[in-house]
């Protein structure tokens, strides 16, 4: 049955690599791509010297590094917490009510943001009701919220779904831990950061290294549907940068080269953090 | 086609059932994927600037509609105008696309005043009298003018009011302040024999300034940076902008629900920006490129049927029919005239998308309309778009010559026409909202160089020899 898995990777994961050389080709669709010349690395270049090269790659770390701040160890915090609650229908219910936003799509929710942080949405209402600010702001009208947004936006809607991991870790703890610790008359915050924390250690070690590697890859989505010309300097992300340079201008050939660009990069990442973690903690994905 | 009472009629007559693919998400994607997996629909209709045309005709996918013609159907050439044709000729000598709402030089003076611009500058009536109804033709007139209008209706049903209203901004910049804008300046698109630079036009220039200036005193309300088509159209309905530099025909339905509630409350054609001579303004009517072209392709299996049925629908037999329908059912001779019932009429003017379903006349399927002929059918225009029509008659020219001059795709001067364009997009937004002349003539003079940097001699260059090219089709 593995052999079956294989050549499923092979022919869904491995052939379609083969499309990567288009990267140093000039590839057009109505002809093969064995047809296409070959330009060497001239989309590189052209992606490197792009004036917008600098903007693109500061949002997309910008942005990224944040999720990753802030992003990451809210879910672990948010796992423990769950943890400690005693009666099991309190904390069924703020697991489901937690990880229900997670099931809306980016373009469902794009909208229902744009609504709510408009000149006169629930957001500058409520604000104002608190006289915090005294004119209303269009938050999606300047760059300088954007960051802000995309951020809190995206942990307030996948914080419930990525706890669940952590839950399922802190779920697999022998309780006999606990109780000899119980007895030997460790408090809950105790047991919580010298049991609870060192178990899953190893599950947030191997989540980070992954989330470390992600750090050029946005969320497409979310930006594509919060982006407009007024955020633009705060929104272009590399992703957006492939999709308006490359797929909406046919050109698939660059598109490919500054994907492959970011890949390069983010393999790299992964092999150092990789790396780091094995010297550091003896824990690693390979 | 479907299940209205015209398609039913023109599958029964001709024995065509058409299966529409119509793209959900972006057109242009849907096409690539297409012509990449090589399988193409018999028939594709798209706007003639898209760069799908251009591929599809190089790579040899669409099939020569005159040989399709000479080999099948001789009676294409009958109906087919020949200076739409030679509009379309390839350099081979062959012409593989027809176009819709396509205008020839000649036809265009004849019924340009029968059908006139899109392009017009609107208020609301009510507003607008209420001020005293200003003059708005100059700088000082139209700020003025939106300053009076924000102070004496600072809401409209509890709502601000938003002072000026544009077209969506896009990522190549806004409509309604680019070629729309210099129409209405009368700024020249030619200077003894060569193209002109519009964008540097110093009458330009003062009115993007205006724009500027009117953000400055608080005049732009940020919603028009960031709504998109739909969230304008909901805006249009509840009167929300005082004026708007907007295409008439793209707020019909949202000006006809105005003019039910209370007729005051529409928006009327006022005279706008204009240069400093206050010229009157030189408007696009309908091009001879038209809008959409329909070409055939190579994958088509019946190609005898298949040119047969696109000379049925460019002959005025096939136009009558897609646009009054079945005689009896959709449509009489009532006065003489041939023209829709008037429960039929009745509907279309209050619900077109109920019309579109149960009728499908009135070119609900306006593939290869043909809106020059249309006009011995069409009802007369009723209040309130009657006002917008009448307004642009006499400012309406013809830019045909100018069509189809800009480089697209993925050669060497696409490329760098869409990075101007995308860097225009970025640049128009922060203009506006620029702080002082000084810093717009700062952002102005960037673009410029970025202009230069991404090759813009070389979209020149393309652009003067087409336009040259063109102008020999049009004199023949």
């Amino acid at each position: 049955m593995a052999l079956l898995g294989v050549i499923w990777m092979i022919i869904f994961n491995y052939l379609p690599m083969y499309g990567l050389i288009i990267a140093f080709k000039r590839y057009s669709i109505i002809k093969p791509i064995s047809k296409a010349p070959w330009v060497g690395f001239q989309y590189f270049k052209e992606f490197l010297t792009d004036p917008e090269f600098y903007n693109v790659i500061k949002n997309t770390v910008g942005i990224s590094a944040l999720k990753l701040l802030i992003g990451f160890p809210l879910p672990i915090l948010f796992a423990l917490m769950l943890n400690e609650l005693t009666s099991v229908k309190f904390k069924r219910a703020v697991q489901t009510i937690s990880y229900l936003p997670h099931f809306l799509s980016w373009v469902v929710l794009g909208g229902i943001l744009t609504t709510w942080l408009s000149d006169v949405g629930i957001i500058n209402e409520i604000l104002m009701k608190l006289n915090i600010i005294k004119e209303p702001v269009n938050y999606l009208a300047d760059p300088k919220y954007f960051w802000g947004i995309v951020v809190l936006s995206d942990i307030w809607k996948e914080l419930g779904w990525s706890a669940i991991i952590y839950l399922a870790a802190i779920a697999g703890v022998d309780p006999e831990m606990y109780e000899a610790a119980t007895i030997d008359g460790a408090s809950r915050i105790h047991r919580m950061i010298y049991i609870t924390l060192p178990a899953i250690k190893p599950t947030i070690t191997i989540l980070f290294i992954l989330a470390v590697s992600g750090i050029l890859n946005s969320n497409f989505d979310q930006i594509l549907v919060l982006r407009n010309s007024l955020n633009a300097s705060a929104s272009d992300v590399i992703d957006i940068y492939v999709y308006r340079m490359g797929i909406q201008l046919s050109r698939y050939s660059y598109a490919t080269a500054v994907g492959l660009v970011k890949s390069i990069i983010a393999f790299l990442l992964l092999l150092s953090a990789n790396y780091v973690s094995k010297k550091l903690n003896d824990t690693s994905l390979f | 086609m479907g299940v209205d009472l015209t398609s039913q009629y023109v599958t029964k007559k001709t024995g065509v059932n058409i299966n529409f693919i119509v793209p959900a998400g972006n057109e242009n994607e849907k096409l690539n994927t297409m012509i990449a997996s090589g399988k193409l629909p018999d028939f594709i209709t798209l706007g003639w600037w898209e760069d799908g045309v251009k591929k599809m005709i190089e790579g040899g996918l669409v099939l020569p509609l005159d040989e399709l013609a000479e080999k099948y159907d001789p009676y294409f050439f009958k109906v087919a105008d020949p200076i739409k044709l030679d509009w379309y000729r390839q350099p081979d000598g062959h012409v593989y696309g027809y176009p819709n709402a396509s205008s020839s030089p000649k036809d265009f003076d004849r019924y340009k005043e029968l059908k006139p611009s899109n392009q017009t500058f609107v208020v609301r009536k009510d507003i607008y009298e209420a001020l005293g109804k200003p003059d708005m033709r100059t700088p000082e007139g139209f700020l003025n003018a939106l300053k009076m209008a924000k102070e004496k209706f600072p809401t409209v049903n509890g709502q601000p009011l938003i002072p000026l209203g544009l077209h969506e901004f896009t990522e190549t910049g806004n409509y309604s302040l680019e070629d729309y804008l210099q129409n209405f300046l009368a700024i020249p698109r030619e200077k003894d024999g060569k193209l002109y630079d519009r964008l540097t036009d110093p009458e330009y220039i003062k009115w993007l300034k205006t724009f500027r200036k009117a953000n400055e005193m608080g005049l732009h309300a940020k919603d028009i940076f960031v709504d998109k088509r739909a969230q304008m159209e909901e805006k249009i309905a509840q009167g929300r902008y005082f004026a708007m530099i907007f295409q008439r025909s793209d707020f019909a339905a949202q000006n006809q629900a105005l003019f039910a509630k209370d007729p005051n409350s529409v928006y009327i054609a006022v005279d706008g920006p204009s240069n400093s001579n206050l010229d009157a303004p030189k408007l696009a009517g309908d091009g001879l490129s038209g809008w959409t072209i329909t070409l055939i392709s190579k994958d088509c299996k019946d190609k005898a049927r298949a040119i047969r049925f696109l000379s049925y629908l460019i002959s005025e037999e096939g136009q009558k029919d897609l646009y009054l329908g079945e005689k009896g059912i959709t449509y009489d001779t009532i006065d003489g005239k041939d023209q829709f019932k008037p429960e039929v009429l009745d509907l279309l003017n209050k619900d077109r998308a109920a019309f579109d379903k149960k009728y499908g006349a009135s070119y609900t399927f306006w593939m290869l309309m043909d809106t020059n002929m249309m006009l011995q059918w069409a009802p007369p225009t009723a209040e309130p778009m009657k006002q917008l029509e009448d307004w642009t008659k006499g400012k309406t020219v013809s830019y045909a010559v100018f069509d189809g001059i800009n480089p697209t795709g993925d050669s060497d001067e696409g490329i760098a026409a869409n990075k101007i364009a995308m860097e225009w997009g970025k640049t128009l937004p922060k203009l506006l909202l620029a702080k002082s002349d000084e810093e717009f003539d700062k952002l102005f003079n960037e673009f410029l160089e970025k202009r230069k940097q991404y090759g813009y001699d070389k979209v020149l260059k393309y652009q003067e020899q087409k336009y040259q090219e063109n102008k020999k089709k049009i004199e023949k």
